[in-house]
């Protein structure tokens, strides 16, 4: 379970920033996939983060009560200069899985399937081989709930049946909260939906009705 | 499946500060092709081609109770840890930003770790220093060895601090990195390294004294060579409150900026 209580953020940047999120407020039952929808900019990912712990909210409050990834997405996660193996073998060790390396490095080579290049620098690689590694490298842990924040938004076909099928294995086990423009993965994959707009968010039991009440915000 | 345990805190940092270890140590080896080789090479050529031009142009080549050439071999080594502890530290956070994607791992963590690669590296420099030079018939054998280890020792935690202040003083004020930069420049030659704090008139000693590197690189000579002479004012009480003071307000802007040195 996570409960979002009253959460406000904003970006100090040099020259004050606004406020990004105002008030958001909802508790997300365990167990429940929950696909976040809103246009570009309105604090979808801001919201990811400080769910997965990387920030902290500047008023308000975020509890969970069960092991959350990191959030898995385009931009971080990985350092550039490292080889997919090293960086594998960095998260590994953080998360204490230090003799379990060969294991869990099998695992994500199997899952992401990039060959010789899992042996080359990340900053070489694609996006989509980068959304494959780092979706194969939260998936060799066991968390309660994954974030992914528009990770599968560039992987192929065979990708994103992968990753479907891989959170499908894992109902009743463990659930996803998604930032994700595609709609059909939304509906696949989520039962709940969360709309973020203008800085507040609303709270719908289907994601259906999520995605219905976002498009008819965008045609006004 | 691999299990995600629920871990104490203190293992979790353990298991952070080792896997930063890992990969720090792998960068620093695996930069270019001979990086290995500069680790050791790029420290002491700077030593001997410093120790080298000062022998060439030197005029104050006496030193009370030292030999020239040990003396500043002594205080450019000492220095160079300062120095490297310091930027090294300072450029930590940027060069690990994106591993702050994991909540486990900490913006100082990257410092901690650093500070522990570097400090080992370069005491490996010194001891290498050491042994060459004594091989070359100077005499640089420490003559009380305890205390020049414990000197050794100020001058790494100084380091750490002043990389945990400034850590934090680049990241949030990004304008500053140029006068940090600009500071380090003179404090080469008004720390004593190259010309000894003895030369310089009373009056201006005065000012020298403020320094508190000033007083680590006398002590740790004083350290190195019986019977050198320190200048009156150089104590080792006051380069204490200077780490102790910089370890503090570094460790209290650790925690009071951590999400501002989180942020992309």
């Amino acid at each position: 379970m996570i409960e979002v209580q009253d959460v406000y953020k904003r970006y100090h940047g040099p020259f004050g920033g606004d406020w990004v999120l105002k008030g958001v407020d909802f508790t997300i039952p365990g167990n429940v996939s929950v696909g976040i929808v809103g246009r570009n900019g309105a604090g979808k990912s801001t919201l990811l983060r400080l769910i997965g712990g990387m920030d902290a909210p500047d008023k308000g409050k975020i509890t969970h009560h069960c092991r959350v990834s990191w959030p898995i997405g385009l931009g971080g996660g990985f350092q550039g200069s490292m080889t997919g193996r090293q960086n594998v073998k960095f998260v590994a060790r953080i998360h204490g899985g230090n003799d379990r390396i060969p294991e869990l490095i099998q695992k994500v080579q199997d899952f992401a399937e990039i060959g010789k290049a899992f042996d080359q620098p990340v900053k070489t690689y694609s996006s989509g081989m980068r959304s494959r590694l780092a979706f194969g490298l939260s998936l060799a842990f066991d968390f309660d709930v994954y974030l992914s924040d528009e990770a599968t938004a560039v992987g192929d076909i065979a990708f994103k049946k992968k990753a479907t099928k891989a959170f499908h294995d894992r109902v009743g086990k463990a659930s996803i909260i998604m930032v994700s423009h595609q709609e059909g993965m939304l509906k696949d994959l989520c039962q709940a939906g969360v709309l973020l707009e203008s800085g507040s968010a609303i709270w719908f039991d289907d994601i259906n009705d999520a995605i219905k009440q976002y498009h008819e915000s965008l045609g006004k | 499946m691999a299990e995600v345990l629920v871990r104490n805190p203190w293992r979790v940092t353990a298991h952070v500060w080792h896997a930063l270890f890992m990969r720090e140590a792998l960068a620093r080896v695996t930069a270019d092709r001979i990086a290995w080789f500069w680790l050791m090479a790029e420290p002491i050529a700077h030593v001997m081609l410093l120790v080298w031009v000062r022998t060439l142009i030197g005029h104050a080549r006496l030193i009370p109770g030292a030999d020239f050439v040990p003396w500043l071999v002594v205080g450019v080594t000492t220095f160079i840890l300062f120095r490297n502890q310091m930027n090294r530290g300072m450029n930590a956070i940027s060069a690990n930003r994106a591993l702050f994607a994991y909540r486990q791992v900490h913006p100082a963590d990257t410092l901690f770790v650093r500070s522990g690669l570097e400090g080992v590296l370069s005491t490996i420099v010194m001891l290498v220093l050491i042994i060459v030079f004594t091989l070359l018939g100077q005499n640089l054998i420490p003559n009380n060895s305890l205390y020049v280890i414990g000197l050794w020792c100020m001058v790494w935690l100084f380091g750490l601090g002043a990389g945990l202040v400034f850590s934090v003083v680049v990241t949030v004020l990004p304008e500053l990195q140029k006068f940090i930069s600009m500071i380090m420049f003179p404090l080469y030659f008004l720390s004593g390294i190259i010309i000894p704090v003895q030369y310089f008139p009373q009056d201006i000693r005065y000012y020298l004294l403020f320094n508190p590197v000033l007083h680590l690189i006398e002590n740790i000579r004083f350290g190195f060579f019986e019977g050198y002479r320190l200048v009156d004012g150089v104590n080792l009480l006051y380069p204490t409150w200077w780490i102790l003071g910089a370890l503090v307000l570094g460790l209290l802007l650790q925690v009071r900026y951590k999400f501002r040195l989180l942020a992309q």
